[in-house]
């Protein structure tokens, strides 16, 4: 659980930093500016604490230097005047003057090894530890020292309280009584550590603070360049979006202003292009609608003379009724040829909306067969639908599924040769399929190429039983193209046809795959009895 | 599919206890026929003229409402372009002030158009070219007398129908629907446990025996709703079943 949130954290991140070029420049800037300040920092902190150390060094290597002089004065003075037996507390004297002129509380005298005559005075240590301060090779390096000069080094000063402070052991040679005495001084420079402690403090700080100043110029530099670049991104979305008239605030003469002039000429040139377009299609939508009506009102006066006429046609003399009989069954074909024609006119001008609703496409499907079972039985050709279930509603306009049905159900009983035609109807997760087999004539591939081709006809010598127009299939094409669906074929000379109508299910779904087969399997379900 | 209500199926012929409510609903029936093609209304008045209707004619927009008063038809045939004054816009104001139903004759059959016009008060449309036989037993049915029932008045929801005197109240107030309002809300009501699809409705209400357009009921169930619900978005008296159609809201 706790892997996949990091993993999850981990591919946000990577998500902003792939589509945030602001986060991507001020994270680099931040980054290298960094790792400069901290090079320079670091050396800075180096050369000034390696300085100081430097600096009290000499200075102490002096003040001990001094005190040893003094100190070495005093024995000498004492010696002359007091001869050897008081010299314990000579040293005493001595020791206590050295560490009163070098301001420090820990100090050694030790007796250096390998001298004849008396250890007098013996080795003494002021202050807490002190002899252990002291190393061999320091010891080494004073004693081998042939003239008066100090020896320091570093060494780590261990405090009563546990703490350990950083300090520096002078070293240098005195001569007491004759012999070599070698004299200590211990300093703890505990604040030269602090002093160092406080630039380094403030060297952190000034860095983070010149980092964070570098990242937020970078972030307003690039803003300064980003922010057209998003400007036009967004422009270009809503252009995209349909507000035509969108356009990028021209400002100066950089390259960005460039940028922005180009693109709003593209703009004005396509909104141009578009409204122009949309001008035309108005046009032409008006232009449908207007025949529309123009065409229809005396057609509706000439079909309702015609009717008349019809209706009566049994008082004419013979030639005047078929006359009549004529003129009604011809003004019904113009009246089909008209709807399919304006219709055809209306997907040309792109003008046609869907009316979707739920639909049980069984139901459906079941409705449109009833409609035709007459026509069917009167062919010879038995009607059948199966609908394996597992179907639910289809958000479709029925109305154009209906028109597709009775177009391919009209086709089918024209070429289906009084042999059984069968529907099916399935569906799937995604869509819902229906397809109407017939075992007629069928087609050569050749026809299949054409047969949604307008006013293409299979056999123009065939006789039409349900009167199409030409325009069937081309018109089921176009609905089953505006529901987002396939209206496909399958043929053989002999075999009969197939035309397979597939749905998406929702409105705006997006088909994959269809839930019949082309050609359906005939072999399961039913006999079909080859007449 | 459609279980027949003898009650609610106009039978042809009618019974003969009803003859003079016929009479008085189909024969002799006053028509008024909106429409700016003189032909067409010519022939249009020839084929009522033939089933025994009485036709009214007017040519323009702008006097249908005046020709409207003055005729006083019991239907009107209306033609949706007309010069003056749109045939929606006449429909809506003839509406304002009548319930006398109204079929539009329409050269359009776009969704905009026909909706439109249907919203605007129209109880049933023609498409042009239509043949007399259609454009008859439009105007048959929406003369057709309303169905009687053994029942005197019905419950839906809180309002009380009073079927033989055509009045629908919530408690005192009265709400005024069209006749086609009032026979689609009677429809629901008589069966409060059936949930009629669409296609019933438009068999039972607008006598329609093959597919016909089911916005004819959807519009007219808005309409209905719009006057009868307290809230229409939230229907208590006309509910939807949804993928089926619609059935009455329980009695409170």
């Amino acid at each position: 659980m706790r892997d996949f949130d990091l993993r999850a954290w981990f591919e946000n991140l990577a998500r902003l930093w792939r589509s945030s070029l602001q986060l991507r420049t001020v994270a680099i800037t931040v980054l290298l500016s960094g790792v400069a300040v901290g090079i320079i920092g670091g050396y800075m902190s180096f050369s000034v604490g390696t300085n100081l150390f430097d600096l009290r060094r000499t200075q102490l290597e002096g003040t001990s230097a001094n005190a040893t002089l003094a100190g070495q004065r005093y024995f000498d003075q004492a010696a002359e005047q007091a001869g050897v037996d008081d010299l314990d507390a000579t040293t005493s004297d001595a020791l206590r003057a050295i560490l009163s002129t070098t301001g420090t509380t820990q100090l050694a005298l030790l007796r250096s090894p390998g001298q004849a005559g008396s250890p007098v005075p013996q080795d003494r240590a002021v202050g807490f530890n002190t002899r252990d301060l002291v190393s061999a090779e320091m010891r080494a390096a004073v004693q081998d020292s042939s003239e008066p000069r100090t020896h320091s080094q570093s060494v780590a000063l261990p405090q009563e309280d546990g703490t350990v402070h950083p300090g520096v052991v002078v070293g240098s040679l005195l001569t007491i009584a004759g012999s070599d005495y070698e004299l200590y001084l211990v300093y703890d420079i505990i604040d030269l550590q602090q002093a160092l402690g406080f630039v380094q403090q403030t060297l952190v700080f000034g860095g983070l603070a010149l980092v964070l100043l570098i990242a937020a110029v970078a972030f307003l530099v690039v803003r300064l360049i980003v922010g057209p670049v998003q400007v036009a991104a967004e422009t270009s979305e809503r252009l995209a979006a349909g507000q035509l008239e969108v356009r990028i605030p021209v400002r100066g003469d950089d390259v960005i202003a460039t940028l922005a002039r180009s693109f709003n000429g593209m703009a004005a040139s396509l909104q141009n292009q578009i409204t122009r377009l949309a001008a035309l299609s108005q046009v032409q939508q008006r232009f449908v609608s207007d025949v529309s009506h123009e065409l229809r009102t005396p057609l509706t006066t000439i079909r309702l003379a015609g009717d008349v006429l019809y209706d009566q046609r049994e008082s004419f003399p013979p030639a005047t009724a078929r006359t009549a009989e004529l003129l009604h069954t011809q003004v019904e074909r113009f009246e089909l040829l008209l709807a399919d024609l304006l219709e055809m006119s209306r997907y040309d001008a792109g003008a046609v909306d869907m009316e979707t609703e739920p639909t049980n496409l069984v139901r459906l499907v079941e409705d449109a067969v009833a409609s035709v079972t007459t026509l069917a039985e009167s062919k010879g050709s038995p009607l059948r639908v199966v609908a394996p279930g597992g179907y639910f509603e289809a958000e479709v306009d029925a109305r154009r599924i209906r028109r597709i049905l009775q177009n391919l159900l009209g086709n089918a009983i024209d070429h289906g040769e009084g042999k059984p035609i069968v529907v099916y109807v399935d569906s799937d997760q995604k869509g819902v399929a229906i397809a109407v087999r017939d075992y007629g004539v069928g087609m050569t591939p050749a026809a299949m190429d054409r047969v949604f081709d307008r006013f293409w006809r299979a056999d123009p010598s065939r006789q039409r039983v349900t009167g199409g127009t030409g325009l069937g299939l081309a018109i089921s094409l176009e609905d089953a193209a505006l529901h987002g669906g396939w209206l496909e074929v399958w043929s053989s000379p002999g075999e009969g046809s197939c035309f397979r109508l597939t749905l998406p299910r929702v409105r705006g779904g997006v088909l994959t795959s269809s839930p019949v087969d082309l050609p359906p399997d005939d072999s399961i379900p039913l006999e079909v009895p080859h007449a | 599919m459609l279980s027949h209500s003898a009650t609610l199926v106009r039978k042809l012929p009618p019974d003969p206890g009803d003859e003079t409510r016929q009479l008085r609903g189909q024969v002799n029936a006053r028509i008024l026929v909106v429409d700016d093609d003189t032909a067409l209304a010519e022939m249009i008045g020839i084929v009522l003229r033939t089933e025994g209707f009485e036709p009214f004619f007017c040519e323009d927009g702008l006097q249908a409402v005046e020709a409207f008063h003055s005729a006083k038809p019991d239907l009107v045939l209306l033609d949706l372009m007309l010069p003056g004054l749109d045939g929606i816009e006449v429909c809506s104001r003839i509406r304002e002030e009548s319930g006398v139903p109204i079929i539009m004759l329409t050269a359009k059959s776009d969704t905009s158009d026909v909706v439109k016009g249907l919203e605007s008060g129209a109880d049933d449309y023609v498409v042009k070219p239509f043949n007399p036989k259609e454009l008859v037993a439009r105007v048959r049915t929406r003369l057709r007398p309303t169905p009687q029932t053994s029942t005197g008045s019905l419950q839906v929801g809180d309002l009380t129908l009073d079927v033989a005197g055509h009045e629908v109240k919530r408690g005192e107030a009265k709400i005024n629907l069209t006749p086609l309002e009032f026979e689609l809300l009677l429809a629901l009501a008589l069966k409060p446990q059936q949930v009629f699809t669409r296609e019933m409705l438009l068999e039972q209400v607008w006598g329609y025996h093959y597919k016909a357009d089911t916005r004819l009921v959807n519009v007219h169930v808005q309409r209905l709703r719009a006057k009868v619900e307290e809230d229409p978005d939230n229907p208590k008296i006309v509910m939807t079943v949804r993928g089926v159609g619609y059935r009455a809201g329980s009695t409170t």
